[in-house]
Order: structure tokens, then C-alpha cells, then sequence
């Protein structure tokens, strides 16, 4: 990894001398892979901040921040993703990150009865991603398509190159499933995808389907 | 080092040990032994990397950089290292700071196809190739200091949310450009003009995220101060640094030095998107600033960066020789009156005795100022730096607060000791 950073550097620098020797090329830089992970946790507020705060910013974010938060004070930075930044989550995820986020990172702790009920909703509101859904539901209920479109690349490819690249491969729709489960990097680029591992296998495949037949 | 509060005790002497390795090592060739040393440190001691307090953050390479500090991977924010101040008061290109606020920036720019749009309340839009700006009018050239808004937001006690920077979120260049005012008069300003709002290539990586748009008041605009530069240090802006052209705003802080300049709006209102009507806002006060922990009940857009000064040949920690003479050396600016005094305190703020200023770049620059001093007595002591401007403004001795964390300006105290 460390080599490679230097090469990149140095190649980098190779580009600016060219740029600068012919007045005409276009300048381009290659930005470091991204390694840094956000903590893990056993809250369901952890594999959701890996996905749904990845799409915008890297985990040090939220690492380098002051220590000894409070459960509300993380709450509120959560929620102000939510409300002015345009994070795709609900104000049922907010308190669920922001639970995660205070007990991980903050002065909370996982036993704290308000942490408990904000990690862990009443049974009878809606569960954050339900089974069994049809592709659509999926995208958006899992924010896919902040990061995707079917023909054009955002953030990650498109869905119509991923069925591509896959399209003469006998494992395409298990490998895709594969890469929506656990998530990854380097395949498309340097930007992580993440793990989107609550999902059934039943949704995995409806959504590896979608993207093939794209 | 510069990671550490003010009123911390001893730093540990592992700390100590590591902070000067890291520091002789940055400037050179083994570079990246010392990043990975850096690194593997970090990774064996991750609990202590969570507070800013608690240790220097690891250095990192970019491109067209030297090792920076990391602040932020995506959207990138790096540090100067602190120790590149003590150089010179001009920050080299590879060492000057880099903070984007959203990810989705493009990483290769063409020249030959890049165009700056002029727009809204003008008699003549325009689309400007790079060739056509930089003839547009005779260049201009100023030496003027680029600082983080938050820079030393670190430091804010009570702590606060928010980028979590020391001091190396600043800068001092010579940009070359033309004026903001030749550009605007060459579409020609209409009648009832309120403010120029000024926009990027760097683009929310959602749609539902507010763009990064700035604004400045037209009679700013048009004052002949704000430059569009294309130059830094004699040679064209680094990537990161807003290649090919920037908004220059001397005396302002850097959240209105808006880089890849793309698009530029005069409107007839007062600009209310999110960068200027919620972000980026300090206390409505002659301080700019409110009891800790509370909030403000009116603020407005930041704007002119307050005195500053800081010694930069000594850092916390330091062990300093008796009896013998040693020269402090350091650097003070302000919003653009001029620094005319910088004053130096080495037994704790009890005594002040005025140094030397070096010399004048422009009343936007650091101000480089020396005094040599001998300490009389050994055990630990407090140096001090407090700068004052033409105008009499100075630096507090008490840190002031705000919730942003904005506009650190507090005399900056240096723990050593005297063997």
C-alpha cells in the first residue's frame, strides 16, 4: 500500500511537469485510497452509518471528532446530516446512528435505556429494510442510487457497466450479489463501496437481477 | 506539539520523543519511513487517535504535496505541517493547506476547454476561456494569507463539532490574477446589484446537498481587492489548491476563496443558500463571539481574519538552554490594516518586551517578527505572542467561543523548559 501511495505521487508530479512543459494537457491527479474504517459495533447503528454516511464522507468524519459527545449531541449531528446536508435517511435511522455513534464515539452506553430505544424501535413501527421487496423498493429504500445510476457513473459505476463487465460470466449474478453484501473497493475505483449485509438473500438476488438485466 | 491544549500539563515524554521524529524527518527524503511510522503508531494506538488532544494525527500523501496532516480523506482536508511556518513567511505550494467541502470535485481539469461563466444582473454574459481572463486586464499580484475559517477549531473548549483542525489551516502566497472588479465591469454591472455569488467545479455527491456557493456584497466585489488568481508562488495553483483559477479575498478568510472558479452570478438579493445563510455564521456582536456553550440569538456571515500571532521556532515542550541567548522567531497577520507590533511574554504574560518585525509584504501577509531572549532561571515556563495592528486591535489573553468553533484568535501560550 505504502509504495503504492509514493508511486502515485510521483507519477503525479510527472503529469504537473507535463502539463506545465507542453501549456496544453489536461492536469490530473490520483487521490489516495481511502482505508479508514469507522468502529465496528454490534448496535444496528453501524453496518447503517457504514453505508449511509460513506456515500458522502470517509469514517475520519466522524473519528477525529471531539471525544465525550453526549447520545443527544450525536443525535443532533445525525440529524443535521439529515436536514441540511440531504442524507437519505429517516428519522428513525438518525436515532439509530446517532445511538451508535454516541456509545462508539461519544459518552453513551450501550446499556443506557435511551440508547436501547433508539437502537431498538417498537415492533410496530416499519423495520428499516424489510424482506422480500422488488428491486425499486430496494434502491431506494438503501439509498443505492445516491451513489448509482443505470447509465451514467455517480459516484460508483453504472449499473449498465456492471452488467457489462459481468455479462459473459457464469458467476455474474452470485459475484455481484457478493459485492452488494460485503461491500469493497478497487474494482471501479478508489471510493469504497460499502457492506449492505442486513439484506436477505432474497433481496441480494433481486437486486444482482436488476442490475444484470440493465 | 501543536495538538495539545494550551493548558495541558507535561506532554509525555513518548509523545515528546515522537514529535520531534516526525518533525525532522517530514522535510525530508525518509518521509515516508516516518509516515509509516506515523501509521503503524496510530494503528497500535487507535483509542488515542480519537481525541485531538491525545497525539498528532498521521501525515499523508497527496498529490503535488508534501506530507500534510490528515484531517479528512474524503472530501480531503490536510494540514501544513506546523514546522513549515518557521521557514519562511511565504508557504510553499507542496505544504499549503487543502479543504474541500464536498466530494464530488472532478481530478483532471483541462486548460484549453475550462470556461468562467459571468451571469445574471450583467448587460453582457460572458464565457471566459483561461486565455481570454488572464488578457482581460493588466495582472495583479498580492501576498495574502488563506485561513480556514475553523482553523484551530481543535482547540474550542467546550470542544465542538466540526473539522477538527490545529493551526495549520492557513497559509501566506503571492497570487497573481486579475481583479474580481476588471472581470465584473467587462460584463457590466446593471443598476440595483445586491451581491456576486461565486461557485466551483467541487459539487455535492447528492443532489439533495446544498452546493457550495459563496457571495460577497457588490461594493466588495467591485473594490478592486478580490482577485481571480491563476498564479501561486510563481507557478500555476496546485490541484488541490483550486487549479486553474481561485477566488482571492485578502484580509477575508478562506471560505470565500472559492476554488476551480466556474460560475460567477451577480444577483440582485441578498445571496440565501445554505454557505451564507446557515453556515459559516458568527454571534452579530462586536465579538464575534457568546458565553461557551450557548447560542447566539443573531449572527452573520463570516468575514475579515482578526490579529493573529504565533512563535514558530519553538513548540510545546521544548527544553530551552539558561543563561545562553536564543532567538524566538514567529509570525503575525491580520484582516489587512497591517501588523504594526508584536509583542513577547517568556515568564507567562507577566512582562511583554517588543520584538522586531522583518519584512513588510503587504499589509495582507505574515508578518515574520524575531527577539532574541535569555532566560535568568531554570524550571517550566509560559511563551507568549500577541500581535496589534495599526487600527489597535489585539489578541485576547482569554480564548472567546463560539458555536462554530470560528475565528480562533487567543494569545498563543508555548509550555516549555528551562535547563
Amino acid at each position: 500500500m505504502k509504495p503504492m501511495k509514493f508511486m502515485t505521487a510521483l507519477l503525479c508530479a510527472a503529469q504537473v511537469c507535463l502539463a506545465n512543459l507542453a501549456g496544453a494537457a489536461p492536469l490530473s491527479i490520483t487521490l489516495p485510497p481511502e482505508t479508514v474504517a469507522l468502529k465496528p459495533s454490534t448496535l444496528p447503528g453501524y453496518p447503517l452509518a457504514r453505508q449511509k454516511c460513506s456515500i458522502c464522507h470517509s469514517a475520519d468524519y466522524i473519528n477525529f471528532q471531539p471525544p465525550g459527545m453526549s447520545l443527544a449531541q450525536w443525535t443532533a449531528e445525525a440529524g443535521k446530516m439529515q436536514h441540511v446536508y440531504g442524507a437519505p435517511i429517516s428519522d428513525q435511522e438518525v436515532n439509530v446512528i446517532g445511538a451508535y455513534l454516541a456509545v462508539t464515539y461519544g459518552s453513551a452506553q450501550a446499556s443506557d435505556a435511551d440508547v436501547q430505544a433508539a437502537s431498538n424501535p417498537p415492533a410496530d413501527q416499519p423495520p428499516t429494510v424489510s424482506v422480500a421487496k422488488v428491486a425499486s423498493a430496494l434502491l431506494k429504500d438503501n439509498a443505492c442510487l445516491s451513489c448509482h445510476a443505470v447509465d451514467h457513473k455517480v459516484v460508483g459505476p453504472a449499473y449498465h457497466d456492471v452488467a457489462a463487465k459481468y455479462a459473459n460470466d457464469p458467476q455474474a449474478l452470485a459475484r455481484v450479489m457478493s459485492s452488494i453484501q460485503h461491500g469493497g473497493s478497487g474494482k471501479w475505483g478508489d471510493v469504497p463501496m460499502p457492506p449492505f449485509a442486513q439484506l436477505s438473500s432474497d433481496d441480494l438476488k433481486s437486486l444482482a437481477t436488476f442490475i444484470m438485466s440493465q | 506539539m501543536k495538538f495539545s491544549f494550551v493548558d495541558s500539563s507535561q506532554p509525555s515524554r513518548r509523545r515528546v520523543l515522537r514529535d520531534a521524529f516526525t518533525l525532522v524527518l517530514a522535510a525530508s527524503p525518509l518521509a515516508s519511513l516516518a509516515r509509516a511510522a506515523e501509521e503503524s503508531g496510530a494503528a497500535g494506538e487507535a483509542a488515542e487517535d480519537v481525541t485531538f488532544a491525545a497525539g498528532p494525527r498521521p501525515l499523508v500523501q497527496y498529490p503535488q504535496k508534501r506530507p500534510m496532516t490528515l484531517v479528512t480523506t474524503r472530501p480531503p482536508h490536510l494540514e501544513t505541517p506546523f514546522a513549515v511556518f518557521n521557514e519562511g513567511p511565504i508557504t510553499p505550494n507542496d505544504a499549503f493547506f487543502v479543504r474541500y467541502h464536498l466530494a464530488n470535485f472532478p481530478t483532471s481539469i483541462d486548460p484549453d476547454s475550462y470556461r468562467l461563466t459571468i451571469k445574471g444582473s450583467v448587460d453582457t454574459p460572458l464565457s471566459l476561456s483561461l486565455a481570454e481572463l488572464k488578457a482581460l486586464a493588466e495582472p495583479v499580484e498580492v501576498v495574502a494569507v488563506n485561513q480556514c475559517s475553523g482553523n484551530s477549531r481543535g482547540f474550542s473548549m467546550p470542544r465542538v463539532f466540526g473539522a477538527q483542525l490545529g493551526n495549520g489551516s492557513m497559509g501566506n502566497a503571492r497570487w497573481l490574477g486579475v481583479p474580481l472588479k476588471a472581470v465584473l465591469e467587462k460584463a457590466g454591472v446593471k443598476a440595483g446589484a445586491a451581491q456576486v455569488t461565486f461557485r466551483g467545479l467541487d459539487k455535492p455527491v447528492l443532489p439533495s446537498t446544498p452546493e457550495f456557493i459563496k457571495a460577497l456584497d457588490i461594493s466588495h466585489a467591485l473594490d478592486g481587492e478580490p482577485m481571480i488568481a491563476w498564479s501561486m508562488n510563481g507557478t500555476d495553483l496546485p490541484f488541490l489548491n483550486g487549479y486553474p483559477i481561485r477566488l482571492v479575498v485578502p484580509g477575508y478568510f478562506g471560505t470565500y476563496w472559492v476554488k476551480h472558479l466556474s460560475e460567477i452570478e451577480v444577483v440582485d438579493h441578498t445571496y440565501d443558500g445554505f454557505f451564507m445563510a446557515k453556515g459559516y455564521r458568527v454571534p452579530d456582536n462586536d465579538c464575534f463571539c457568546v458565553a461557551p456553550g450557548t447560542t447566539p440569538a443573531k449572527t452573520q456571515p463570516i468575514s475579515k481574519l482578526p490579529v493573529r500571532s504565533f512563535i514558530t521556532s519553538v513548540k510545546h515542550g521544548d527544553v530551552l538552554p539558561l543563561n545562553k541567548s536564543v532567538v524566538l522567531k514567529g509570525i503575525a497577520f491580520d484582516g489587512g490594516v497591517g501588523v504594526n507590533k508584536v509583542e513577547v511574554s517568556i515568564d507567562g504574560g507577566k512582562t511583554w518586551r517588543e520584538s522586531t518585525l522583518g519584512q513588510d509584504l503587504g499589509r495582507f501577509s505574515f508578518r515574520q517578527w524575531t527577539l532574541p531572549v535569555t532566560f535568568t532561571s531554570k524550571g517550566a515556563t509560559q511563551l507568549m505572542v500577541r500581535a496589534s495592528n495599526s487600527a489597535g486591535e489585539t489578541q485576547p489573553l482569554q480564548a472567546d467561543w463560539n458555536p462554530g468553533g470560528y475565528r480562533r484568535h487567543v494569545v498563543e501560550t508555548s509550555h516549555v523548559t528551562v535547563a
